[in-house]
């Protein structure tokens, strides 16, 4: 699959999310023909009910990563979202208050995250990788290790009901967060500051832009986001535990980076993060289906993720090489702007022939 | 070289560490013979692991499997002992599986421009799914022999381990070779400004690939002090530990961006965390402060080493003499 994808470098993001897509429906009829049962609409709608709270978090983490940040907190603030859940819920009973609080939790440690990173100088990796500490070590303290479970039946209902007979409401919570943050990334201005941080952020203060408010935002953002996926997940697990959330970062983040953000940041796709989510979700679910045990799902998941980050970086490093063919053109270029002058394809052919035409 | 500093932060650090352990081992039994061998026993593989991650940052790299690196380091070491092979062989090649796995991690660092946090992170998960998956009994290697506990569980009077005195060793070569060859020289370089380190003749690639080799030797190092010291191995319990090295390097000094620090630092971080969690301990938090303290620790750590104090107080001061902030 890597192979596929470079062969077909030349035109990058399309044929990059092209190949997500295929990539995609072959892992589907593999898993398919292996075990027929795959192919059944209430098996193959399941795949987004185990993505419900991956996907949540995968859309803001879009947005982290591709300013050239990382948030390796988010299993741990939802593992810490739930707990609180499930403290406030055992405790006075009253499911709207639960609610708010995992939410104002997950926002509280978003918070507490983007107030280091964007107030001090210290790197999102290494603030968030103590801070994930810090609030695994939170939720421990809270809990211990009992469990927290007896939700009422209306709350499951919010991440167990199935529309149509068979689609999970999961997936339409997913679709729903989808075309906002995809609509916010691709239309407003957020999307261009985000790609600009990671780009230049020098740059982007220069030109008097607060980017560290929007670092603050979305950081927040993402905990947020984590106090939601808490809820949904909470609602199909049916009980709070401290081991809960424990391997989700790296499927979050492995689903991001499949999608085609670059991990160094400037380039990003929440487009692109939705096909990342599903085909994490349906690696799952087919492993389920074949038996294989989670350890065998989160070794080739570490391997999905370094396979998919050598194949970016290849692509980096093609367009960079593509740019230098394209600005060398342009140089040489007789008269007029390189789109006019030169005939279309033109950038398709190796530098040798270039210099042959000339 | 000019006059030579007396009070640096690592003499700073070396009297914190001196006056928290006559505070120890006043207040508890800490200044007992028991209570000195097992702070040496488990501060060992510390010093080590905390060592071999610290040259690491020094490039500005990291490395997250480091603890699973060292679960599969021990396994090997491990098994080979259990299947009867004397302690050359089983010990080079835990050394062996060592340096393998972090020139793995190294190499596709290198080779394809990636942040290491996120491939370290990804082998990290691979490796877990490994010897939980492929490993025979998940890796555990149970009623080891005294032909491999021989190391771990010796003591020079009764009172200093054996695997001390080879941390101290270990100690002692690495400190040296940061200091005084042109290696730990590169390193620096490397990490403090890449682009300055090539015009000056570096191939920081180069550079980058040799010192996750070290490390791989170190950590291989660090896994056998610490398997040895128990006569059965879990590979899980070994997940980790490379946060308590990473908190170790940061608490000494080391500059988490790269380009600055020492290991004699690494050696009184890998310490003060030792004590700070023993204290913990005494005052009877339970095990799950831990995770809570070296979070915290790493936060304040690195912000103290990368924040510019001198820039702040100029700033506070001008806001000062505006008339308030």
């Amino acid at each position: 699959m890597s192979t596929e994808r470079v062969r077909s470098a030349p035109r990058f993001r399309i044929t990059y999310q092209t190949a997500l897509l295929t990539l995609m429906v072959v892992l589907v009829l593999v898993f398919g023909l292996i075990e027929p049962v795959f192919f059944q609409p209430d098996v193959l709608f399941d795949v987004t009910s185990i993505v419900g709270e991956i996907g949540i978090m995968a859309l803001a983490m879009t947005f982290i990563i591709t300013t050239g940040g990382i948030d390796l907190s988010v299993g741990y603030i939802l593992q810490f979202a739930a707990i609180v859940f499930g403290v406030t819920f055992t405790a006075t009973g009253s499911l709207p208050l639960a609610i708010l609080l995992a939410v104002l939790c997950g926002a509280a440690c978003g918070l507490v995250n983007g107030a280091i990173i964007a107030g001090t100088r210290i790197p999102p990796l290494v603030t968030t990788l103590a801070t994930m500490n810090l609030f695994r070590g939170l939720s421990f303290i809270i809990a211990g290790t009992e469990s927290y479970a007896g939700f009422p039946e209306g709350f499951k209902k919010l991440s167990t009901t199935l529309v149509f007979g068979v689609v999970p409401i999961q997936f339409f919570y997913f679709l729903a967060l989808f075309l906002i943050f995809h609509l916010f990334f691709v239309r407003g201005s957020l999307g261009r500051i985000l790609r600009g941080i990671g780009y230049n952020e020098p740059a982007l203060i220069f030109s008097g832009l607060r980017t560290k408010r929007t670092l603050l935002l979305i950081y927040t953002l993402s905990g947020v986001m984590c106090g939601l996926a808490a809820l949904v997940y909470l609602g199909r697990l049916s009980s709070a535990k401290t081991s809960m959330g424990n391997d989700l970062n790296l499927q979050v983040i492995t689903a991001v980076v499949l999608g085609g953000t670059s991990i160094m940041g400037g380039v990003g796709s929440v487009a692109g993060t939705f096909i990342g989510v599903l085909i994490i979700g349906i690696l799952r679910k087919g492993f389920t289906l074949l038996n294989l045990s989670g350890n065998i799902f989160n070794f080739t998941l570490g391997l999905t993720l370094i396979v998919a980050l050598v194949v970016f970086a290849a692509l980096e490093e093609r367009k960079k090489v593509s740019g230098a063919r394209m600005r060398a053109q342009v140089r040489s270029a007789p008269v007029g702007p390189p789109d006019r002058a030169a005939p279309r394809g033109e950038a398709g052919r190796a530098p040798g022939e270039i210099s042959k035409v000339q | 070289m000019g006059r030579k500093r007396i009070v640096t932060r690592e003499s700073m650090l070396g009297t914190i560490v001196a006056a928290f352990m006559l505070f120890l081992a006043l207040s508890t039994n800490f200044g007992t013979v028991s209570g000195l061998y097992s702070m040496m026993l488990d501060v060992s593989p510390t010093i080590v692991g905390a060592i071999a991650l610290s040259l690491l940052i020094f490039t500005g790299n990291i490395d997250i499997s480091a603890g699973t690196i060292l679960g599969f380091v021990g396994f090997t070491a491990a098994a080979l002992a259990k299947a009867g092979y004397p302690a050359v062989v089983f010990m080079s090649a835990g050394l062996l599986v060592g340096v393998l796995l972090a020139g793995l991690n190294g190499w596709i660092i290198v080779a394809f421009r990636v942040p290491s946090i996120v491939v370290t992170l990804a082998t990290n998960m691979v490796h877990i799914g490994f010897y939980v998956t492929f490993l025979p009994n998940a890796g555990w290697v149970l009623n080891l022999s005294r032909s491999f506990t021989w190391l771990g569980q010796g003591r020079f009077f009764g009172v200093v381990p054996y695997i001390f005195v080879i941390a101290l060793l270990v100690a002692a070569v690495t400190i040296w070779i940061a200091r005084y060859t042109q290696f730990g020289k590169t390193l620096y370089a490397v990490g403090g400004n890449r682009q300055a380190a090539i015009y000056a003749g570096i191939d920081p690639d180069r550079t980058v690939l040799k010192v996750y080799l070290l490390e791989g030797l170190l950590l291989g190092v660090a896994g056998i002090l610490k398997a040895t010291t128990a006569n059965r191995l879990m590979p899980s319990v070994f997940q980790g530990r490379e946060m308590i090295f990473i908190a170790a390097a940061v608490v000494g000094g080391v500059n988490i961006m790269g380009g600055s620090g020492k290991l004699l630092g690494a050696v009184f971080g890998a310490l003060l965390v030792y004590m700070l969690s023993i204290t913990m301990i005494y005052m009877g938090f339970q095990d799950y402060f831990q995770f809570a303290l070296q979070g915290v620790l790493i936060l304040v750590a690195v912000f103290i080493t990368v924040t510019d104090f001198t820039a702040l107080r100029r700033r506070f001061a001008g806001a000062l003499a505006r008339g308030g902030p």
